[in-house]
């Protein structure tokens, strides 16, 4: 056994778990085996998620350059990217971190957690909201509302879920001096979802805010979704998995709190931009602006804490969740580079409504948020199945295919907004002309989905297996081949 | 340093200051909007906007059934853009436009023309002079360009919203709302009409209704930018 396998597979080296290890405590087996049917269970969905959204995202790409391809009302291009859009954030991201979250508190509070019932329920009504939100959508039952599409029923159907299961995270929850950053992180993370779902589709529902206060509210509930629940969510898996996996403490901790608060405040700040700036008050847009740019110290502060405390280490350089982890927390990097400068007035007036916008969304959810998850569940797996993966060279395959595929996909998504944002500032052209010169990004955007997709098919096979309990005997982890050369 | 007892208020009171900022306030400027009206000698002799209670906002119900907001907005933006130049309005759009719609539909971006203005007289989606520009954007052309967009406009990558008509028999003297000026390639069989849905109506109905052109005192329409009347 190499020693970064050693250190892997016994992560006790760090304070975060001290708790855990005091002689009191349930072993860690036993915390992994009381949470692993709900856990597992919600990765099962997720990656079912996963696959279907993929496949719809793939259509809707298509369907970029070839409108008239399957032609029928409930695949029309209008209906399809959201509702791929949303199974996605919801379906995939939203469940995977569910799962992710869970682990991790049960582990971090070191407790047993008190049987599935609440858990159970709470996934399924979550599951339930993303199916109906899917199959409304495509139904042509939504609202022209941005990242908030579905109908009521199925925002109503993820907050209860989300209560229940919160309420069961909780009850597993300790909390005691020790406090880590990454439990911080998620509760922080599942607090704030819970209370925007809630306050932000009332708001809407009940028409207690009218007119343009309606797109305002529905970007800052859209918005938080990926910047207070699944950012904040990844944060605390990356803060979780790489000391585990380097061995390494984090240093600068209480600095890193600061920054924790920081984030949340400024993102907090920051969801007001995804509205147009003609339709804002003056000092909303500027606001919202300036936390977008503000957001960068936070994310670049916290993200370099995290690696240069794993830096002193050389353990982990073969450990699939590292890789998928620094490729994650690089792009968490680069999009947080990307709301920055789409916030810049000038640059506003040239990429506002053009692709460049879903390809910054692209690149934190598709791309950095979803490394992170992946990391995390590479990480999990083996714990909870006492198995290790089958195989690295589907894990090798996995992580380039989607680290290029996505990255390829973001790549022609910004171009193509840039290209056609340039075009259509140009007032004496029309706007065919400016669609043809968008339009040359389409076919890479849809060949990216080609190796997305035979990426995340050889990850659900994987998974499948793993859960299932097929895989290497457990103790050795499965590393990535380039990992034994170091 | 303990910070466990103030995870749950703290994050309450960052939420607390996000809602303030991003809801609570700009809902109180905002949202005690109301129509701007004009009176002569103590008479109302206009008001902008009035609430739609037509064929339209039926209409409004199929547009975003069919997702049309996915690829078009109805905002035109002000400074730094093109927008007025491009002839997708005669000024930009404020939040009084959108007093009486909940939510308004503002779109989430542009795969195609803004259609803010699309039912006003001087919309056009080209250069003025450009030769191919249509005569005029009625609801003949309205409904030739949902169920065929590139019949009417060349190079268009709408898709077909032609599930929205229906084929039938001719009968007696035929639909008076039967499609008319199709090209050859798209024309029914003999003694057979294609006609429009009463969701292709009301869809036609609403996007003739778009019109954000009046003058508003935070958003005065400027003179040089004025409809041409073409």
């Amino acid at each position: 056994m190499t020693e970064a396998a050693a250190l892997e597979a016994t992560p006790s080296h760090s304070p975060l778990d001290a708790a855990a290890a005091s002689v009191l405590a349930p072993s860690r087996s036993a915390i992994d085996a009381s949470v692993r049917p709900v856990v597992v269970g919600l990765f099962l969905t997720a990656t079912v998620w996963l696959l279907v959204s993929t496949i719809l995202g793939a259509l809707a790409a298509v369907k970029l350059h070839h409108p008239g391809f399957l032609n029928f009302s409930f695949l029309s291009y209008g209906r399809l990217a959201p509702a791929a859009e949303n199974a996605f954030v919801f379906g995939w991201c939203g469940a995977a971190a569910l799962g992710v979250g869970a682990w991790i508190i049960a582990r971090t509070s070191g407790r047993v957690s008190p049987g599935h019932t609440l858990a159970a329920f709470g996934a399924v009504l979550w599951n339930g909201g993303v199916l109906v939100g899917l199959v409304a959508t495509l139904a042509g039952w939504m609202r022209p509302l941005n990242g908030l599409e579905s109908p009521i029923a199925a925002y109503l159907l993820l907050f209860a879920g989300l209560a229940l299961f919160s309420m069961w995270v909780l009850l597993t929850f300790h909390d005691d001096e020790h406090h880590s950053l990454a439990a911080m992180f998620i509760i922080a993370a599942f607090v704030w979802l819970g209370l925007s779902l809630l306050t932000g589709n009332l708001l809407i529902a009940t028409n207690s805010v009218t007119g343009v206060v309606q797109q305002i509210v529905a970007a800052w509930t859209a918005g938080a979704v990926s910047r207070l629940f699944l950012v904040p969510l990844a944060l605390g898996a990356a803060f979780y998995v790489v000391p585990k996996v380097s061995g390494a403490p984090i240093i600068a901790g209480s600095f890193a709190r600061v920054l924790f608060w920081m984030y949340f405040l400024c993102a907090g700040l920051s969801l007001a931009a995804k509205v147009p700036g003609d339709l804002l008050p003056l000092w909303l847009g500027a606001t919202a602006a300036s936390a977008s740019i503000l957001m960068v110290v936070p994310v670049v502060a916290l993200v370099y804490i995290l690696f240069a405390s794993a830096g002193a280490s050389h353990h982990g350089s073969g450990s699939p969740s590292m890789r998928f982890t620094v490729f994650g927390c690089g792009g968490l990097i680069l999009s947080s580079l990307l709301i920055a400068l789409a916030s810049l007035r000038s640059v506003d007036a040239v990429v506002r409504f053009t692709l460049f916008d879903a390809g910054i969304q692209s690149l934190l959810i598709h791309v950095s948020v979803t490394m992170v998850l992946f990391g995390a569940i590479y990480y999990m797996m083996p714990r909870l199945s006492e198995c290790e993966w089958l195989s690295s060279s589907l894990i090798s395959f996995h992580f380039l295919g989607t680290a290029y595929g996505s990255s390829m996909a973001v790549g022609m998504l910004l171009l193509s907004g840039l290209a056609a944002g340039g075009a259509i500032s140009e007032g004496a052209s029309s706007f065919q002309q400016v669609m043809e010169v968008g339009s040359s990004y389409f076919w890479g955007n849809s060949i990216s989905y080609v190796f997305v997709m035979a990426a995340h098919a050889a990850f659900g096979l994987h998974f499948l297996l793993m859960a299932l309990k097929i895989g290497q005997p457990a103790g050795e982890p499965t590393l990535l081949r380039a990992g034994s050369e170091h | 340093m303990s910070h466990s007892g103030i995870i749950f208020p703290g994050i309450i009171a960052c939420f607390a200051v996000s809602l303030t900022a991003t809801v609570i306030v700009p809902n109180a400027q905002l949202g005690s909007l109301s129509p701007e009206f004009k009176e002569e000698d103590g008479r109302v002799v206009d008001s902008y906007p009035v609430a739609d209670v037509s064929l339209a906002a039926r209409g409004k119900e199929v547009y975003v059934s069919q997702g049309c907001q996915s690829c078009h907005t109805q905002v035109v933006r002000g400074n730094d853009t093109a927008d007025v130049e491009r002839g997708w309005g005669v000024r930009k759009t404020v939040p009084r436009d959108y007093l009486f719609e909940n939510p308004p539909v503002i779109g989430a971006g542009r795969l195609g023309p803004d259609l803010a203005n699309v039912g006003s007289k001087s919309w056009r989606n080209e250069p003025a002079d450009d030769p191919y520009k249509p005569e005029k954007r009625d609801a003949a052309w309205q409904m030739l360009h949902l169920y065929h967009p590139t019949a009417v406009s060349k190079l268009s990558n709408m898709p077909s919203y032609s599930f929205l008509f229906k084929t039938h028999r001719i009968a007696g003297s035929g639909d008076k709302d039967a499609l008319k000026g199709l090209p050859k390639s798209l024309l029914p069989k003999e003694g057979f009409e294609i006609i429009p849905s009463a969701d292709a109506k009301a869809l036609v109905a609403y996007l003739l209704s778009l019109d954000r052109s009046h003058s508003l005192k935070e958003a005065p329409v400027v003179a040089a930018t004025a409809p041409t009347g073409k």
